[in-house]
């Protein structure tokens, strides 16, 4: 047993922060020179980390993508939207055919199309496979009329293009008979209608689809094995959405907050407040040893195996612990909900974490979800 | 980075578990704790033979020069059997502050023992008004001709009972409470002015209330500086806490597995109780919980290994969260046990009570969090600003 990087990783980590030091905008420039910032990653050959060799990845192991993860969550990098690269892409990649990733891979890769993702429905939360959104084939086998609607599309306002599980087929097993395609938003027939999330944010919509015309050609793989071609992601994605290095940063942030705070004539660090920062760390020294665990099991098998339950679970309620501890820190400045930053000028943010945070544990397979998984697949009931 | 252990250690804890499970069923373990000496003196006899009394000490001392995962690994096995022989109290205990603070002589007169397992110890360190501060002595020792005398009493000492020697904390300056004037004695046990009150732990251990009224001891039984004992008591802390929480979190890994065992056997309603949702994730939730501490305890056992400066600091975490999640854990399969779980019947009531006894040594877990938060990393500087919302 033992913690040490090897020479090789060691090295790999004094390159990432060298390239953040050189090529990483700041501030303002965030988002002035992100293109820069896109094209210094590409040259670099960093811009589409978790793709594979033959497809234009780096090829990093699970260490070197612990690195990256370990060195950016201390940074604020410019913003991506992860449906075309990190979601889409490695299906394609596993089952779509040669023509379907020459036409769509390369404008994943530069950004060039926007992705939006039609997986839930108003039926179809937690219990994916219920989803109904009906997908007939015409008589001439040409096309698939889409009638049905999807819900909880993040940025589907904005997106050009959407991939959508679908049904084509209503039998006893109803992950069976799902269909996964590919189709332009503008395609006549698509309604996309906001959801304004608590604290007033457009983030997600509702799409509604009335027959909209699909060429057939826009189906990734077999007709009817949609639901595997989408599963077999959701465990690593699950692990992605532990965010733990990401709360390692956040916690450090929370402490020099409450280091500032006034309460009377101390500091709210000095107050009872304390313990409960020092509770939620504790934890999260535990969480960041159980994902190297996972790291080192996926270095030796591959897989992070159920593990990444166990990060998803807690690793989303450490988010969320994080950002209501910082909602308390701004005490009665939780309130104000203005541009103008007053009082402990960190309320506005400090709410709008609290209230943005909360889809954590439910999206991605909810909390109660993942306690179901380990159930069965660790414990065997 | 690996998380395997060696070779080696997989050998040593498939030899404890195979020792547990052909020697220590519940009844055996039962007639052991209640004779005489509270455990059983053949079994001691084994275990020296097998090596594990010999695995901390350096090559030099006689020993096979153990690093703390071996100690880690032969605590969780131990541990698993519920056994009830001196190993704390002489290996952990006693073992660590000779290795820390022993010469050459006090070594030689002990460690040798210690392994054949001809010499058993334990370390006096508690006092009443104390609870669980190590710095807060009000034995003392007081310099006479050539040794010192001393005069106190000590609480809940684990095995003195049985011991050959009582390392004995005691102030030899400055207030009861300061840190520097501790001093540590190697006491013999059946030294004149020693008197005892034994009486069993729930656990299924022995512990004395220790009386010394005017010890005389030697200047050679001096163990390690004299006034800077608090030190040694610091390291037999670390190197105990990690001990018995490798102990604990392999009991807290058969508590849930015995409970989702249980759980898929016992019917009510028609059901077995694991179809339960609401049990099932109960056990998800402890499951969680015991890899959450099975992680902190890596942790604290790599940092001490490797020497660093944070390892304190994480020691005091993995008290606390394996006191509290620990306890937490046992008291849900009780619960999920139903009336068998308040039972002596199932090994899962001994591990509740051992649990139990582990938060009140060296510290429980409101405790640790105290020790935690004084050592807690503060940001100096920084605004806190940061990126918002994390989606």
């Amino acid at each position: 047993m033992d913690i040490e990087l090897s020479k090789e990783d060691l090295e790999f980590q004094a390159e990432v922060e060298a390239f953040l030091d050189e090529h990483l905008p700041r501030g303002a420039e965030l988002w002035t020179k992100r293109s820069e910032w896109f094209a210094a990653l590409k040259e670099k050959g960093w811009d589409v980390p978790n793709w594979p060799v033959e497809f234009g990845g780096p090829g990093w192991s699970a260490t070197q993508h612990f690195i990256w993860d370990k060195v950016t969550s201390k940074h604020t990098l410019p913003p991506t939207i992860p449906f075309g690269q990190v979601m889409l892409a490695p299906i394609l990649m596993g089952y779509a055919s040669k023509e379907q990733q020459d036409r769509f891979l390369p404008d994943i890769r530069d950004n060039k199309v926007m992705w939006c993702q039609g997986y839930s429905e108003p039926g179809a939360g937690s219990d994916l496979a219920s989803l109904k959104t009906k997908a007939e084939l015409t008589d001439d086998g040409k096309h698939y009329i889409i009638n049905g609607t999807k819900i909880w599309t993040t940025m589907g306002h904005a997106a050009n293009w959407i991939f959508c599980l679908t049904r084509t087929q209503t039998t006893d097993i109803k992950q069976e008979g799902v269909t996964f395609l590919l189709f332009d938003m503008k395609s006549p027939g698509v309604e996309v209608k906001p959801i304004y999330t608590l604290g007033g944010s457009h983030h997600v919509n509702q799409v509604f689809f009335t027959d909209v015309k699909v060429p057939v050609e826009n189906r990734v793989g077999e007709e009817g094995k949609g639901w595997t071609y989408a599963k077999g992601l959701l465990q690593h994605e699950r692990k992605g959405l532990a965010g733990i290095s990401r709360s390692v940063y956040a916690m450090e942030k929370l402490k020099e907050k409450a280091c500032k705070v006034p309460v009377g004539d101390e500091m709210l660090m000095d107050t009872g407040f304390k313990k409960k920062i020092a509770a939620a760390e504790i934890d999260l020294l535990a969480l960041e040893y159980t994902e190297l665990r996972t790291l080192a099991e996926m270095v030796n098998t591959g897989s992070p195996g159920h593990s990444s339950s166990v990060l998803k679970l807690k690793g989303t309620l450490m988010q969320q612990t994080i950002q209501e501890l910082t909602l308390e820190a701004a005490g009665i400045y939780g309130a104000p909900f203005g541009h103008k930053k007053v009082g402990v000028k960190f309320g506005r943010a400090a709410m709008e974490g609290y209230l943005n945070g909360r889809p954590a544990t439910i999206y991605g397979g909810c909390s109660e979800v993942q306690r179901d998984v380990i159930a069965k697949r660790v414990l065997g009931v | 980075m690996d998380f395997d252990f060696t070779e080696e250690q997989t050998l040593l804890q498939d030899s404890i578990s195979k020792f547990v499970q052909e020697n220590y069923d519940l009844p055996t373990r039962t007639k052991a704790i209640k004779s005489k000496t509270g455990y059983s003196e053949d079994h001691w006899k084994q275990f020296a033979e097998l090596g594990w009394l010999a695995l901390p000490f350096s090559e030099e001392d006689g020993g096979l020069d153990g690093n703390y995962v071996d100690t880690l690994v032969v605590s969780e096995a131990l541990g698993k059997g519920l056994i009830v022989e001196p190993y704390f109290a002489t290996v952990i205990l006693a073992g660590t502050a000779l290795r820390v603070a022993g010469n050459a002589e006090q070594k030689q007169k002990l460690i040798g023992g210690i392994i054949d397992g001809t010499v058993k110890a334990t370390v006096a360190y508690a006092e009443l008004q104390a609870r669980y501060e190590l710095n807060d002595v009000a034995t003392t020792a007081i310099k006479e001709g050539d040794g010192f005398v001393i005069n106190g009493e000590k609480s809940v000492a684990i095995n003195a009972e049985t011991a050959d020697y009582i390392i004995v904390s005691a102030r030899t300056s400055g207030d009861r409470t300061s840190s520097k004037g501790i001093s540590l004695f190697i006491v013999d046990a059946k030294a004149e002015g020693i008197s005892r009150i034994d009486y069993p732990t729930i656990d299924g251990g022995r512990g004395s209330e220790v009386t010394l009224s005017n010890v005389k001891v030697a200047a050679s039984d001096l163990l390690g500086e004299l006034d800077e004992g608090l030190e040694v008591l610091e390291e037999v802390r670390d190197q105990a806490i990690l001990a018995l929480c490798a102990e604990a979190v392999g009991q807290m890994e058969l508590m849930y597995k015995d409970t989702v065992e249980y759980c898929s056997q016992r019917e009510q309603f028609g059901h077995p109780l694991s179809d339960f949702q609401v049990l099932k994730h109960r056990f998800a939730d402890m499951f969680v919980e015991t890899e959450q501490c099975t992680s902190l305890l890596y942790r604290a056992t790599l940092e001490k290994q490797i020497g660093a400066p944070t390892a304190r600091r994480t020691i005091h975490a993995l008290k606390y969260k394996v006191g509290k999640e620990g306890n937490l854990l046992a008291r849900q399969a009780v619960q999920s046990h139903g009336g068998m779980g308040v039972t002596e019947e199932l090994r899962l009531g001994h591990y509740f009570m051992r649990l139990a006894v582990i938060d009140t040594i060296f510290g429980n877990y409101d405790y640790h969090m105290d020790k935690y938060c004084e050592l807690m990393h503060i940001p100096e500087g920084g605004d806190g600003e940061d990126f918002g919302f994390m989606m």
